[in-house]
């Protein structure tokens, strides 16, 4: 939690305190600092609020295991459709292909941010005409770039202008025993009039997080940076790695590279530098195009990546401006290195992690409606968020990032928000105190009026008393599923709902007395029982004392009584 | 001495807005008479004193086509011998730098020295030998001399109140409409007058005129071809190395390791290694900055800029590459910086913008304004003009971002002066004020001034006029 908000915001006053909260993650950098300056405590079980998983985690074990309410993950599930390059192509492709027989061509239109891509081998021969075709009609030969579609940090990519390069890598691989099948890459056209500063070749990082698909959220970082190549641009050697790709895992294998330096500079210097050259119009026009092309993609990706509201996903966007200053799309990642190469770089990316925290809301003490939190922006909520029309930014990106400042303040505000509803909610429960005291007074009248006998009167006043300990419990509880501040037991809910079935033993004691005592208040509670009854049996059949994730979302669902949320799952995925 | 005829005065005064304004003025105040007469268009100019302004322009145009010699004496002769023995200095300098290079050529292990004939530190120091001198001097003279300041040299200063009143302006600077910024910009691109760009670079310049507005002031505007072909001719010469190649070299290296101005190592790099090639530089040049004594060895000699090219050289070129992407340009630019005014910070004289007079400016302010902090900084051991030594003769380059920098460079252009930096240093020492003043010894103030810091134009100002 940023300091801030330690700061400001009354202990009491936390809808889940920061020091209850775990997190587990089996990142070294970055990522496990910025966890440890919200002090949350870290863990190696299955008890963790927030999880910062590895892709291929998500990929192998998300999908058998069912995560608690609150329980949050930094990947969506089929990511890979925004963040393969290959699929990713596909689907604008299509998106475009549905806007144009929507006849929303403007639109459309749009969708030109991607340079042509073909998949290969699979559309080898619809590549290999296209290549015929731009060789016969330009003079100059059009280079292609090469990516192999799994591999990051620009391994295995290269460029080539002739048709045998490429012809004698499909021989070797295809006729090479260690690889039965050519390995899938996707070819590009290569945008060789790229924009050179200082004679070098540059791309921009920048980082999107999305916290839903449905509506679809995005938040905007100010902050990214530009990352040069150390060698002077030559679009005619384009065997050296160097002078093409940017990828810092590239660079630092150059003999020049600079590790104090790590060869970047932050948006701000360029958009600066822009500015002098083009003017101001002309570069923020560029950053408004930037930011519409974000969201474009993840529009174009909405309806096929599966809503979770456990899911939420930082992405890193690698933009390349070209000599008319028009952005190209060159790759989404799902995991931006979180890795710092420079001082500047660490307080960089554990500032964007910490805000990243801010708005994920563990402590559940935001509003949701925030426009700014930290360093982010808040860009698109369902449709593109307008920024007022007598604003003089088209879009904060690349602006100067008041993130200090503004945690400072929207710590302060949400302090005195999150007080006012305390008191409020202290004086509700005062009045609703009051009327349970008189309630009860009236039923001892008539209990004292209907009496038995000494012995069932004192048995009945002791199962009276538990109803009213354990109504008591109830409308607590209630009154934190309503969101409403917390009356000191909030502990209690916390842990009751992220481990229920450690406390199965005591919900049964629980549920045990509420059927005998207010059994017929309840006719719903049948249901309800019965569901929880099933799930202790198969936590006693299969001697199971600890938490352990059911193998498919169905049986719990079935067990839980929770049809609503399996439809919605399977619905996204149709 | 060039002269103008009149019919390049009338050309030059066409150019200026202010002679449309005095025009257009003229036509309303006479629209209403049919016949017009000499005569009457001089009384009218007498009663609304549009004679006054029209003189002033006029001797304004003839002052600034008076080319200004470099000066090469100074008016006081102490500091002419002292400028002799500075020069002797960096030529004793020049040896060692010389023979320490030989040796890194024979042992590739040791390279830790950084090279450099000198740095701002080295003339801070032979700065502060003049108290002693002159204390000596005026002793002798008979004249109570009593000073508690580091520097103190009998030279004609500007008040330092006048200076603080001169830049107050700047305190309510706000930040500007859209509109505003348009209506400057299209002044910046109409304007050819440079006391009307001056007027403009006062106030505010948006980024994208900058450069238009600086190659108008220079007066460079229409020549691009000529500044390309020169720049041209300069870089076929580089071909021949010098000795000074490889100090500039370790130099760039240097500037390398900056996070604004990595990515231009290259292209300061040449410009530099032209500047020390440009013959016409000795004449442009508005100070001269050492007084040549030769040598057997050519290799020896002053480059035929006729002053050493010393350390950290490369920071003066750097925030003008965010101006142009054209190298010639960004060479002519800095050229004309140079040798209008940031030679001022290598000049050992009295004149108003040199390193001397800024240094006692800055000891002057802090001491009256601030003789708590002052007072407390000689009691530590600390030197008030080192803390600041750094920022003024680099002009915060490498301590403010590129933006800032531009905002300095843009007042200097406004005044026609260096003193901007007086005001942006006494900031500085002001912003840290509280934290110097808890310092118990020199380490401590090391410390306040290596932490991760963020200066800017505006706030220093601010801080500048802080009680």
């Amino acid at each position: 939690m940023s300091e801030y908000f330690r700061k400001y915001i009354k202990k009491e006053h936390y809808a889940n305190h920061y020091s209850n909260l775990k997190f587990k993650t089996s990142f070294r950098n970055c990522i496990l600092e910025a966890f440890k300056r919200r002090l949350w405590k870290e863990t190696e079980g299955d008890d963790w609020d927030i999880m910062w998983a590895e892709k291929e985690w998500i990929h192998e074990v998300l999908d058998h295991t069912h995560l608690q309410a609150n329980q949050k993950i930094n990947h969506f599930r089929n990511h890979y459709e925004l963040t393969r390059k290959d699929l990713m192509i596909k689907n604008f492709k299509r998106y475009k292909k549905n806007l144009e027989r929507e006849g929303k061509s403007e639109e459309a239109n749009n969708y030109n941010f991607f340079p042509l891509t073909f998949h290969l081998p699979s559309e080898y021969p619809i590549f290999f005409e296209e290549f015929k075709r731009q060789s016969t009609n330009s003079d100059t030969k059009t280079a292609w770039i090469m990516k192999p579609i799994g591999k990051s940090q620009g391994k295995g990519i290269f460029i080539f202008n002739k048709i045998q390069q490429i012809s004698q890598w499909k021989n070797t691989l295809r006729y090479s025993q260690d690889n039965p099948q050519a390995e899938a890459y996707i070819v590009q056209k290569y945008i060789a009039d790229p924009l050179l500063i200082g004679g070098k070749k540059f791309d921009m990082r920048i980082y999107l997080l999305c916290t839903s698909y449905q509506p679809l959220t995005l938040y905007l970082y100010r902050t990214g940076f530009a990352r040069f190549t150390h060698h002077r641009y030559d679009s005619e050697d384009i065997s050296n790695t160097y002078v093409h790709l940017t990828n810092v895992a590239i660079q630092k294998t150059s003999d020049n590279y600079d590790e104090k330096l790590g060869g970047k500079w932050n948006l701000q210097t360029l958009k600066l530098y822009l500015m002098t050259k083009y003017g101001q119009e002309k570069v923020a026009e560029t950053f408004y195009n930037i930011q519409m092309l974000m969201i474009r993609s993840l529009q174009a990706v909405q309806k096929i990546i599966i809503n979770d509201k456990h899911c939420f996903e930082l992405y890193g966007f690698d933009i390349l401006l070209d000599a008319q200053l028009k952005p190209w799309l060159l790759e989404v990642n799902a995991s931006p290195s979180m890795t710092s190469n420079t001082p500047v770089d660490f307080e960089l990316k554990c500032g964007l992690l910490d805000d990243v925290f801010t708005i994920i809301d563990l402590e559940k003490v935001l509003t949701g409606n925030e426009e700014q939190i930290g360093g982010f922006d808040l860009i698109c909520k369902g449709t593109p968020v307008k920024l007022p029309i007598n604003s003089t930014f088209t879009t904060y990106l690349g602006a100067f990032n008041n993130r200090q400042q503004q945690l400072k303040k929207i710590a302060k505000s949400t302090a005195i928000r999150l007080a006012q509803t305390y008191s409020e909610g202290q004086m509700k429960a005062i009045e609703i105190g009051s009327k349970g005291q008189k309630e009860k007074e009236e039923k001892d009248k008539q209990m004292r009026s209907s009496s038995k006998g000494p012995q069932a009167m004192q048995n009945g006043s002791s199962l009276n008393n538990k109803s009213n300990n354990l109504t008591k419990q109830n409308t607590i509880m209630k009154r934190n599923t309503a969101n409403l501040p917390a009356l000191g037991t909030l502990q209690n809910k916390s842990n009751l709902k992220r481990q229920p079935l450690q406390n199965a033993g005591q919900q049964q004691q629980i549920q045990q007395s509420q059927s005998n005592s207010s059994k017929k208040n309840n006719p719903n509670e049948d249901s309800m029982l019965s569901a929880n009854q099933k799930l202790q049996k198969l936590t006693q059949e299969s001697k199971i004392n600890q938490f352990q994730p059911y193998k498919q979302q169905s049986q719990y669902n079935e067990v839980m009584g929770m049809g609503a949320g399996s439809r919605n799952l399977q619905k996204n995925e149709e | 001495m060039q002269q103008l005829d009149n019919q390049e005065i009338l050309m030059k005064l066409k150019s200026s807005k202010q002679f449309w304004d005095i025009k257009k003025k003229l036509k309303q105040g006479l629209g209403d008479q049919q016949k017009i007469g000499v005569n009457d268009i001089q009384k009218f100019a007498q009663s609304c004193e549009i004679e006054d302004q029209l003189t002033k322009l006029i001797s304004h145009i003839l002052r600034k086509s008076k080319k200004r010699e470099s000066l090469k004496e100074d008016q006081i002769e102490f500091l002419n011998t002292s400028k002799i023995k500075w020069t002797e200095l960096l030529f004793k300098n020049l040896d060692i730098v010389h023979q320490k290079t030989k040796n890194q050529e024979e042992d590739d292990t040791n390279t830790d020295s950084k090279l450099y004939i000198y740095d701002e530190k080295n003339l801070l120091a032979f700065l502060q030998t003049f108290k002693q001198q002159q204390q000596s001097i005026a002793l002798y003279q008979n004249v109570q001399f009593q000073s508690n300041k580091l520097l103190n040299v009998n030279i004609p200063l500007k008040s330092s109140q006048s200076i603080l009143d001169k830049y107050q302006y700047l305190l309510l600077q706000e930040e500007l409409q859209d509109d505003k910024i348009n209506k400057i910009r299209k002044q910046i691109e109409n304007e050819h007058i440079d006391i009307e760009l001056e007027k403009i670079a006062q106030t505010f310049v948006p980024n994208g005129e900058r450069c238009l507005l600086y190659l108008k002031y220079f007066e460079f505007d229409h020549q691009e071809t000529v500044l390309q072909q020169n720049f041209a001719k300069l870089q076929k010469e580089c071909s021949n190395q010098l000795f000074y190649d490889e100090l500039l070299e370790i130099d760039g290296h240097e500037i390398s390791e900056d996070t604004f101005y990595f990515v231009f190592q290259e292209q300061i790099l040449t410009c530099l290694k032209c500047f020390i090639r440009d013959r016409t530089i000795k004449e442009n040049i508005r100070i001269q900055l050492q007084n040549g004594v030769k040598k057997e060895h050519a290799e020896f000699q002053l480059p035929v800029t006729g002053f050493f090219p010393f350390k950290n050289i490369s920071k003066y070129v750097a925030p003008l590459c965010y101006l142009s992407t054209k190298i010639h340009i960004i060479y002519a630019l800095f050229k004309e910086f140079f040798c209008r005014y940031f030679c001022f910070l290598h000049a050992i004289s009295s004149e108003n913008n040199s390193i001397l007079s800024l240094c006692m400016q800055i000891e002057e302010i802090v001491s009256t304004r601030s003789p708590k902090l002052f007072h407390h900084l000689k009691v530590i051991g600390c030197d008030t003009l080192k803390l600041i030594i750094h920022q003024l003769v680099y002009c915060f380059i490498g301590d403010m971002d590129p933006p800032h920098i531009l905002t300095i460079y843009d007042s200097i252009i406004g005044h026609d002066s260096l003193e901007i930096l007086v005001i942006l240093c006494v900031g500085f020492l002001n912003k840290y004020k509280p934290k110097l003043l808890l310092a118990k010894n020199q380490e401590n103030v090391q410390q306040i001034f290596s932490e991760l810091r963020e200066d800017r134009f505006q706030e220093l100002v601010q801080f500048a006029y802080k009680q």
